[in-house]
Formats: structure tokens, C-alpha cells, sequence
């Protein structure tokens, strides 16, 4: 081997070597960078949620998420309006994951607290997961209107196929609702189809945007009066609303 | 003469022992698998940061979990073998480790419910929707998908790492 190929052979390898080096090191970054990025998502969206919460609240005289004001806007109601806790649920009827809160955690959160008077639950319509999911919102209002949305509610989560599979379609909608007893399906086939609420629901996607949620299901936890609101994000479990609640209600308390 | 046996030795032992004798990859891999699983179970909703943190497992979500957890590993040990080869040869990592990643990755999570398909319609409206809607339906045949696309990944590894021809080893 002579000295030139000597030379070649001795760079090659150098060059080799340092670009080995160089790649499987970025990929560890790139790696660790994701799962950090992982890791503080949520409580970073967590952080600036709650901060634009706040903010919302200290410039709204006229507070949009008191309980008054929701009993006004017509909104679906569960337990007593006059709890101390006010839980706003934005959901669409659609959505997988609104369907598992429904399965597992909002049993729990009712048996605890929205039974025992500590908190009230108000749904929040936020059809925006498929191209399917204005027409259940509808009809959850068309039913609300005849003070049986909750019934509805149960009835589609329990019934709920893939997005946008067709299983909300007018006839299909209209078929759940003659499930439920006492509900004029006559009044209620009628306002479906004049699709008498689509302002209200579309006020309650305009009150989704300026709190900036981003997902579904997500929930303000807010006092009675609308102060202090707090933003879950996603099919959180029972412990994440226990944490929340039982803190406003110690705060509560102790004013 | 003796490296000969050195080789031959080597080449006679599949590619797990190989990569896997070293305690840097075994690290490698266990690093990248915890990651991956705190990724997949944060984006599947399964696991939350805040307001505290919290792991939870409904019955309905017990499949995805599972496919979840043969991901990671998935993931862990293609990594590693990959980060072998380009510390060892002049090979190139493969396409599969990231396809597969990546699917397994999308296909975890409620791509309608999160921001993650908020973005997608943000970005290309009905067309983000039809999208995000592909992922939510077909998630868990994605993941299997995913799962037989880092399977293909770890034998085509395999192959680059015991194919001597292929390699340049760092044999002294």
C-alpha cells in the first residue's frame, strides 16, 4: 500500500467516524427533544390556558361563565344550578374520546359530586369533528327544548359509531329520540329538521374559540359566579376534575 | 488469522446479542422505549401531566394499549439496531424504522378529538377533517400496521448487521 492510499484510507476513516458520531448523536437529541416536548405539552397548554382563563374573566364584567348567565343562553343543565362549582363539558356527540368521559368519568363526577349539590354540569356543544357532528348537536338542543336532553345525551354516547359513518343522520337521530319516553317526537322531528338552534350552537363554538380549546372533550371548572375558571383538556379521568374541585371547594370554604 | 475467528465468532451470533452485548444500546433502547411510551400514552390520553399526573386504563382502551406497548419496544429496539449499524458500517438507516414510528405514533391518538386533527383541519379544512377522521376510525388497524412495519425493520436490520459483506466492523 503506498503513502497517497495510506493517507486516503486514514481521512476516509476520520471522516467516517466523526459523521457516525454526528448522526447518532442528533438522533439522541431529536429523541430526548420529542419526549421533553412530550412531557410539558399539556402542562405548558395547561399554564397558558389558565392564564387566558383568567384573563377572559377580569375583562368580562357582564361574565359569561356565571351560572346565571348560562341558565339563560338555554344551555343543558345537570344538577343543582346553585352549586357552588360550575363544570361547562364542550363535546360533540361524535368524538371517541367524549364518548370514553362519558363511559367512565362522568358516572363518578355525577355520583360525587353533581348529586351531592357540590357541583352543576353544563354541556357545551362543539361539533367539530367530522362533517356529521352539527346535525346531534341539533338534536340535543331540539331535545333540550323538551327538557330531556340528558336522556338523548346517554342514548347517543351509548349508541355512538364512527365518525362520520352516518349513524347521526336525520332519520337516524330521529329514531333515538322516539326512544326516549315523554318526547313529542312530532315537535322534535320538526326543529331538527328547521334546525331551529344552529345560532345557539354556534354561539357555544364562538365561546370554544375565545377560550382557545382545541380539543374534545374539553371543560372549564368555574365558581358559581363565573370567577376563577380552570381548562381540562381532553378525556381526563375522574382524579383530574377531584383535584380541581375539592380545591375550589376548600377555597370556597375558607371565603 | 485470529481475527478471522474474531469474525466468524461474531457472525455466529444473531444480531440481538450482538447489538445488545453492548450496554450503550441496551440504554439506547430503554430510553427511546420509555419515551415513545410516554408519548403514545400522552397523545392516546391515557396518561396526563396535569392538573396532576395520572395514568388511567378503561376497558375500551385496553387493545390500543397494548399495541401500544409493542410499539415502543418496537421502536426501542429498531432504534438501537440502526444506531449500530451507522456507528459500525456505511449503511444508512432504514425507511421502515421511520414509517413505522410514524404511524404508530398518528394512529395512537384520537387524531379528531386532539389539536393534533384541530391542526389537520386548521390547515387543509375538509380535506384535514377526512384526515383526521381516516386516523380516528382505522387506528387500531394502523397500529397492527405499524407494528408489521418495525417487524420488517428489525429483520431487515438483522440482515445488515450479520451480512459481513455489507459491513465495515470496527475489528481490532
Amino acid at each position: 500500500m503506498n503513502k497517497f492510499q495510506k493517507n486516503k484510507d486514514s481521512n476516509n476513516s476520520e471522516r467516517k467516524s466523526f459523521s457516525d458520531i454526528f448522526i447518532w448523536r442528533i438522533f439522541l437529541v431529536v429523541i430526548f427533544g420529542i419526549g421533553i416536548n412530550a412531557i410539558f405539552f399539556f402542562q405548558l397548554n395547561y399554564d397558558d390556558y389558565y392564564v387566558f382563563a383568567q384573563e377572559i374573566n377580569y375583562n368580562n364584567n357582564n361574565n359569561e361563565l356565571s351560572i346565571e348567565n348560562l341558565l339563560k343562553s338555554g344551555s343543558p343543565i345537570l344538577g343543582n344550578p346553585d352549586a357552588p362549582i360550575t363544570i361547562l363539558d364542550f363535546s360533540d356527540f361524535q368524538c371517541p374520546n367524549c364518548g370514553r368521559y362519558v363511559k367512565n368519568t362522568e358516572p363518578i363526577l355525577n355520583e360525587t359530586y353533581i348529586q351531592t349539590g357540590k357541583a352543576s354540569l353544563v354541556y357545551k356543544y362543539f361539533p367539530v369533528v367530522g362533517f356529521d357532528s352539527m346535525n346531534p348537536a341539533l338534536a340535543g338542543q331540539c331535545s333540550q327544548e323538551q327538557g330531556k336532553f340528558w336522556q338523548l345525551h346517554q342514548v347517543l354516547f351509548a349508541n355512538q359509531k364512527p365518525i362520520d359513518s352516518g349513524w347521526v343522520s336525520n332519520d337516524n337521530l330521529k329514531n333515538f329520540a322516539s326512544q326516549i319516553s315523554g318526547l313529542d317526537i312530532q315537535k322534535f322531528s320538526e326543529c331538527l329538521d328547521g334546525e331551529r338552534y344552529k345560532d345557539h350552537i354556534n354561539k357555544d363554538l364562538e365561546m370554544a374559540k375565545k377560550f382557545q380549546l382545541r380539543a374534545t372533550p374539553s371543560f372549564i371548572i368555574v365558581n358559581n359566579d363565573g370567577t376563577n375558571p380552570e381548562i381540562l383538556t381532553g378525556a381526563h379521568p375522574f382524579p383530574s376534575f377531584t383535584a380541581i374541585i375539592d380545591n375550589k371547594l376548600v377555597e370556597e370554604n375558607k371565603q | 488469522m485470529n481475527n478471522t475467528n474474531n469474525n466468524n465468532n461474531l457472525f455466529s451470533l444473531s444480531s440481538f446479542r450482538i447489538v445488545f452485548s453492548n450496554p450503550l444500546y441496551v440504554t439506547i433502547s430503554a430510553i427511546t422505549t420509555t419515551l415513545f411510551w410516554i408519548i403514545l400514552n400522552v397523545a392516546g390520553e391515557l396518561l396526563f401531566f396535569s392538573p396532576i399526573w395520572v395514568f388511567y386504563l378503561p376497558d375500551d382502551a385496553i387493545l390500543g394499549f397494548i399495541l401500544t406497548n409493542i410499539t415502543a419496544v418496537l421502536i426501542g429496539i429498531v432504534l438501537s439496531m440502526n444506531i449500530y449499524i451507522i456507528r459500525n458500517s456505511k449503511l444508512k438507516l432504514g425507511k421502515s424504522l421511520f414509517s413505522g414510528a410514524s404511524i404508530g405514533l398518528i394512529s395512537s391518538t384520537c387524531a379528531s378529538c386532539t389539536s393534533i386533527g384541530f391542526a389537520l383541519v386548521s390547515t387543509f379544512g375538509g380535506i384535514g377533517i377526512l384526515i383526521s377522521n381516516f386516523f380516528s376510525v382505522y387506528e387500531i388497524p394502523l397500529r397492527i400496521i405499524s407494528i408489521a412495519i418495525l417487524l420488517y425493520a428489525i429483520y431487515s436490520s438483522h440482515n445488515r448487521i450479520t451480512k459481513n459483506c455489507l459491513l465495515d466492523f470496527k475489528i481490532k
